[in-house]
């Protein structure tokens, strides 16, 4: 494992039955950087991610993470296409929950604070069951945001939001690196998230076809059509 | 753990009795049982203690699988199970945490189902108190443990109901013997032996189901999509 | 291998015919009827084998996640399901002669009925459409659980029976040395037979998921 890698992966193979969606993927994602994760529909990226936050076993390979900030284990923060979210509850009730479950103090305020830097404070004691995709969307995010995560895993973040909620995305992802968070990001909008990657990890049939700094990417990228 | 099961216990009782109707359907069920049974009295007749005894746990067992699938279905709407895998505590926290929200919400519905037996059924509760509420707690504990245990494991499976229902109900045979048992004798059925080898056949059931519950639930939970 | 076993079993199954028929006393009360026993003990006892060979299967696919173990136990967990069902059906033969009912409550009897039902559902588990890891898994803990349930089951169809007035005096006791070597033969014998049951059976489903992983390498 690289020394300011926050999470690497060694030969991780992952197949289904009889059907084989990662062969053999070595990758390190750096601390501090985020790394956008791209490749066709069934490259194996959201199944990456899930090996990556531990929701799903490889079937040969290994895994390492590194430490946390703070020392102990590395805290994890995952948005997959699920939102996590319990309908019957308001979106306070819902991040206090998740809250609890993580062993993390309660503190109303903060979650109010929370609520309103993703914009959703008008809506604060309504039941997440009204809540449109984006709003769920938006909600997730303060879910994970209150977390403070080491590692930020995000699974196509932006489908289903508008322009200003992915603009509200992007500033937070873009704060998390700069906190020394290992960002980790699949998305099909190389034109609206490029600019934010530090590093490119390119997936073509479960397989890495490219891995190494964004820059070089979308230079060579230029030349040609590659993966995405 | 114990804070991620008492985190987990009060949102479901949350969802379930202020913001859902879970407990209704389960309710419904068992009271219909319970009606449904007393027909069998032919005019002027009464029903015998023990038959009186196995339907009002009959009655429970079927509204405990309600609930049970009741309570995993609540994780599954947007994929929470899979958070719950997320979290730095063990996941036997939400087996713990399942087990005490189902042991509330099976004990509202018994509230209801014992008067309703006692008087569709034509019963008279004879003494025994305490041997009454000892029974009913060893047997709800039992039946929770496991509840808890298979409900997971039913989870995502078409026809869950009743498949969690066939899985369970041959496992629970000798707490529901224990629980007839008992409960004969409290509606005044003849008891040469007394309750004592019901009670300890009962503890028994909880102490190797709860093991198992807390030994074999990781494994099953939270799974994979 | 299995075709030995299968060949000494069934030679040995004619074998006990023999003792059955010519060598074991005809018992004074029940007459020929008591010669079923010598079916009925066997199969008992291979079931509730199976039953605990499914346990510890169980326990290493748990342990290990031994694709093989999961695969021992839908064997022995098959074989187990129909054994325990005969042992119901010439059980309830037996019943019917010697207590004049078919069913009564015998400890013996209902345990084999519940342990019939449990792991007819078991066997229902493994049909169902999962994923196969998945499928490994959940079948590994109901397969652990049903065992364990298995004592707490017959414990409890006994207190239950001696609540009531016992109306049948309890079989068994004092058997003839005869009839108690002849029905020691017949476990023996039955027993070859079930083992070859359970690796055939073992190795058709070795060889399928054999099919399978070569299916998947060829993609």
């Amino acid at each position: 494992m690289p020394e300011d890698a926050a999470i690497a992966l060694e030969g991780v193979s992952k197949r289904f039955g009889a059907a084989r969606v990662l062969r053999k993927v070595d990758a390190s994602f750096p601390a501090g950087a985020v790394t956008l994760v791209i490749g066709g529909n069934g490259a194996g990226k959201s199944t990456l991610l899930k090996i990556m936050a531990g929701l799903s076993r490889p079937s040969s390979g290994r895994l390492a993470r590194g430490a946390g900030a703070d020392g102990g284990e590395a805290r994890l923060g995952y948005v997959g296409h699920a939102t996590f979210l319990y309908p019957g509850l308001t979106a306070l009730e819902n991040l206090a929950f998740w809250r609890t479950a993580h062993r993390l103090p309660l503190d109303g305020a903060a979650l109010l604070a929370l609520l309103a830097r993703v914009g959703l404070a008008a809506h604060a004691h309504e039941r997440a069951r009204v809540f449109s995709r984006g709003m769920a969307q938006r909600l997730n995010l303060a879910r994970v945001l209150m977390l403070a995560p080491d590692i930020l895993l995000l699974d196509e973040p932006m489908t289903g939001l508008d322009a200003p909620s992915r603009e509200l995305l992007r500033r937070e992802i873009a704060a998390a690196r700069a906190a020394g968070a290992c960002v980790a990001l699949v998305s099909h909008d190389l034109e609206g998230d490029g600019p934010l990657a530090d590093r490119v990890l390119a997936l073509a049939s479960g397989a890495v076809a490219y891995e190494g700094p964004a820059a070089a990417f979308f230079a060579r990228a230029g030349e040609g059509p590659c993966c995405a | 753990m114990l804070r991620l099961s008492l985190a987990i216990a009060r949102k479901d009782l949350v969802l379930t009795l202020v913001r859902g109707n879970g407990l209704v359907q389960a309710l419904l069920l068992g009271l219909l049982l319970l009606f449904v049974f007393s027909l069998a009295q032919a005019p002027g007749e009464k029903v015998g203690p023990q038959a009186a005894a196995a339907m009002f746990w009959l009655a429970s067992a079927f509204s405990q699988v309600l609930i049970f699938n009741r309570l995993y279905d609540v994780e599954e709407a947007n994929g929470a199970r899979l958070g719950l895998a997320l979290l730095p505590a063990p996941v036997q926290g939400v087996w713990l945490g399942k087990l005490a929200a189902g042991l509330v919400l099976l004990l509202l519905a018994q509230a209801v189902f014992l008067p309703a037996a006692l008087v569709f059924l034509g019963q008279d509760l004879v003494a025994h108190p305490f041997t009454g509420l000892a029974i009913l707690a060893l047997v709800d504990a039992g039946m929770c443990a496991l509840g808890s245990l298979l409900g997971a494991l039913a989870q995502g499976q078409s026809g869950r109901e009743s498949l969690l229902g066939v899985v369970l109900f041959p496992l629970l045979t000798p707490l529901l013997l224990a629980g007839i048992g008992v409960g004969a004798q409290c509606l005044g059925a003849p008891a040469p032996d007394g309750p004592a080898a019901w009670l300890r056949l009962a503890a028994a059931f909880d102490a190797v189901f709860l093991g198992v519950g807390l030994v074999l639930f990781g494994f099953i939970y939270p799974g994979e999509d | 291998m299995p075709k030995l076993l299968a060949l000494a079993g069934g030679a040995a199954l004619a074998g006990c015919q023999w003792l059955v028929w010519c060598y074991a006393p005809e018992e004074a009360t029940l007459g020929l009827m008591q010669k079923i026993f010598y079916v009925h003990l066997p199969l008992a006892w291979w079931a509730l084998i199976s039953f605990f060979v499914v346990f510890l299967g169980s326990l290493a696919v748990l342990a290990r996640r031994s694709e093989a173990a999961d695969r021992l136990c839908a064997a022995a967990a098959e074989v187990g399901v129909l054994f325990s069902g005969l042992t119901l059906l010439t059980g309830m033969i037996w019943a019917r002669r010697s207590w004049g009912v078919w069913w009564t409550w015998d400890p013996r009897l209902s345990t084999a009925l519940v342990m019939w039902f449990i792991y007819a559902a078991y066997l229902l588990l493994r049909g169902l459409d999962m994923a196969p890891e998945r499928r490994r898994t959940v079948c590994a803990v109901v397969g652990v659980a049903a065992f364990l349930d298995v004592p707490l089951v017959f414990v409890s169809a006994r207190i239950w029976r001696s609540i009531h007035p016992a109306v049948f005096a309890s079989r068994g006791g004092g058997l003839e040395p005869e009839m108690k070597l002849t029905a020691v033969a017949c476990v023996a014998a039955m027993g070859l037979f079930w083992a070859a049951l359970v690796w055939l059976r073992k190795r058709q489903l070795d060889l399928a998921a054999r099919l399978e992983a070569a299916d998947a390498d060829e993609d």
